[in-house]
């Protein structure tokens, strides 16, 4: 159970409550039973369907009837009328706006638009607003971000075209609106990861996307140096391969040392305005000056132990990472 | 805070009373569950050293009562569908009582197996069941289950572990497929996997200490620990997180003591058991994650709990260590 506030039931209330429950358990346990005694005798009509529905409805969590029923459509499938699978994706529509983070539905959802056999590139292109609107009101939520991936990828395989470029709009459109969205950074990752394997882009267009991502990140830890989300990105930004590829060590070392130049400078306004040092300024100047030890220059002072050992007082919770990397 | 301890003696009459809920709607609602539910009840009182609250017998014939006979695995209850995830608890609790035996008197040992293997894909992952849901979740509990009835191959270790490799990370962490965000449950399950194949090594150092990073980052600032960036603290990260740091050996890359205090505010004072969060209802997933985090921290004199398995180590260390060929005895 997750988020669900805590009762202390008084024992009138319990009277009460299991006296009520009485009739919903008998209700419930008589459906159960019919409808796992005609999945017993290999019954697929309509009329079996709709019995797994009514279960479902009390109960969504109920995996073995989502596999009934899904033994009944492929029955049923040959013979159904065009409005099936709309139906189909109706039911699991009103399933997952009441409860988004079940598995089940969400499986079913997928296993329905594989299996719908008509299912256009216009049906995939109306399942990603879907999933937009999904996104715009849980914006982290897993399973949401999953099914937009598994959607993406059916859509570029139909239109036989690949959607990183648009994909990495949304995905910045998304960071825009909260900074902290972790699940929209790793997201990015994929998407330019995957832009330069596929070779999306041209020379010219390669060095333009470093350059904007340069300043993009620049832009989001002046905006939330507390954010680590903002600060995995620009780990991963400073040792992966792409920009060492795209930049010149000179390029690249430049690039390092203006982030350090602001990393430096927003720790120093932290240390200002509340007396203490930023830890994930700190935690990232100590990436910096590893990723400039090497392109093989000579670091003119290595802070990195000072570093470390302001983490251990800063951040205690830590301190046995900090004095790891310190007995390095 | 000065009054927090481990309520041990109220989490046993908890766990104990779980299956005496019949009279609630909540209990049968949640049949889908129940055979996971034992394993967590079950392993929750071995950590308390109270297994004798449950009557093996009547556990055992409820496990062998969820055999689905038209595929071989277990389902979660009499009558319900066989899935990874039920097979695994199945396994798993009849280990805990020393009675695998029993699958091959009945002549099932076989027929399980073969389901667990039958649902490997052609790039070593596994699906849940036969309608396709591919997850680490299901690579960890397939390769788990081999495991404790000594069935892994190369044939299935292998495929299973690149895909793992697969899920690694930009930040260290591990995804549910091969390019979904990092979340620390699966983190723990691809771990796991990994440590479960002998094949921790494929990862390399530095990716290794990224890894403990990022699980290290989980902690927030009142001591508990989240599974992604940004999100609130959960006690049953306590397990997905601390078990991950100790498969790595970086067990002590959190502070022990802000943790512990998260999950005992976490305890129902009342009724026993442990929430996801202080006030929050209470129940047998965030109890036995918590009591299993507790004991790998080393508190309170519990039962040592293994990282890889979620079972007492005094179970884990009777199974059969793969690659078979360099530690047959």
């Amino acid at each position: 159970m997750h988020g669900i506030k805590r009762k202390q039931y008084s024992r009138e209330i319990l009277k009460q409550k299991r006296l009520q429950d009485q009739l919903k358990i008998k209700t419930y346990n008589k459906l159960v039973d019919e409808t796992l005694t005609i999945r017993d005798n290999k019954i697929f009509t309509s009329e079996s369907l709709q019995l797994t529905s009514k279960v479902l409805e009390l109960n969504p969590e109920f995996n073995t009837v989502w596999n009934y029923r899904r033994d009944i459509i492929l029955q049923l499938q040959d013979t159904a009328p065009p409005e099936f699978w709309e139906n189909e994706l109706q039911f699991t529509m009103e399933k997952l706006k009441r409860f988004p983070k079940v598995y089940w539905i969400w499986n079913h959802r997928i296993w329905v638009l594989n299996n719908y056999s008509q299912a256009s590139t216009k049906i995939w292109i109306r399942e990603l607003s879907i999933v937009d609107k999904l996104l715009s009101m849980d914006a982290r939520n897993y399973h949401g971000w999953h099914y937009r991936r598994l959607i993406v990828k059916n859509l570029e395989t139909l239109k036989n075209q690949l959607m990183d470029k648009e994909e990495l709009g949304y995905v910045t459109t998304v960071i825009n609106k909260n900074i902290s969205n972790y699940s929209a950074w790793h997201q990015r990752v994929q998407l330019i990861t995957n832009l330069f394997k596929e070779h999306e882009l041209n020379k010219k267009e390669m060095k333009k996307m470093v350059l904007d991502e340069i300043s993009y990140i620049t832009n989001a830890i002046y905006t939330d140096a507390d954010d680590q989300s903002v600060w995995f990105y620009t780990n991963w930004f400073i040792e992966n391969d792409i920009v060492r590829l795209v930049l010149t060590n000179e390029e690249y070392m430049k690039m390092l040392g203006e982030m350090k130049e602001n990393i430096i400078l927003i720790n120093n306004d932290d240390l200002e305005f509340s007396g203490k040092e930023n830890n994930w300024c700190l935690k990232m100047l100590i990436v910096i000056e590893g990723a400039l030890k090497s392109t093989g220059h000579a670091v003119e002072t290595d802070h990195t132990k000072e570093y470390l050992n302001k983490l251990i007082d800063l951040d205690p919770q830590r301190k046995n990472r900090y004095l790891y990397l310190l007995s390095k | 805070m000065s009054d927090l301890t481990l309520l041990k003696e109220k989490h046993i009459n908890y766990i104990e009373a779980l299956d005496k809920k019949k009279d609630d709607y909540e209990y049968w609602l949640s049949e889908h569950l129940r055979l996971n539910g034992v394993y967590w009840g079950l392993t929750a009182l071995c950590i308390l050293d109270a297994k004798h609250a449950f009557t093996r017998e009547s556990v055992i014939e409820f496990v062998m009562n969820c055999w689905d006979p038209r595929s071989g695995g277990f389902g979660p209850f009499p009558r319900h569908d066989s899935h990874l995830l039920s097979t695994l608890s199945a396994v798993q609790i009849l280990a805990t009582y020393d009675s695998l035996a029993i699958l091959e008197e009945t002549n099932k040992l076989e027929d399980c197996t073969k389901f667990i293997i039958s649902n490997q894909l052609p790039d070593g992952s596994f699906q849940g069941d036969r309608f396709g849901e591919v997850d680490t979740r299901f690579v960890y509990t397939a390769l788990n289950a081999l495991s404790i009835l000594g069935k892994l191959s190369p044939e299935i270790v292998d495929p299973a572990v690149d895909f793992i490799l697969k899920c690694y990370n930009f930040d260290g962490g591990f995804g549910l497929c091969p390019g979904a965000e990092s979340h620390a449950a699966q983190a723990f399950t691809c771990l796991g996997a990994l440590k479960i194949a002998n094949k921790l090594d494929a990862l390399t150092p530095k990716q290794i200490e990224e890894t403990g990073w990022w699980l290290s980052e989980r902690q927030t600032p009142g001591g508990g620990l989240n599974g992604r960036p940004s999100k609130l603290p959960d006690v049953c990260y306590s397990w997905w997180v601390l078990s991950s740091l100790s498969i790595i050996g970086k067990l002590d890359w959190i502070d022990y003591k802000g943790l512990r205090n998260f999950i005992l505010e976490a305890q129902d004072k009342i009724k026993g058991g442990i929430s996801d969060r202080p006030d929050n209802e209470v129940d047998v997933y965030h109890t036995v994650f918590g009591l299993a985090g507790l004991s790998l921290m080393g508190f309170y004199d519990l039962v040592p709990i293994d990282p890889t398995y979620c079972m007492p180590t005094s179970v884990t260390k009777t199974f059969k260590k793969y690659p078979y060929e360099l530690n047959n005895q």
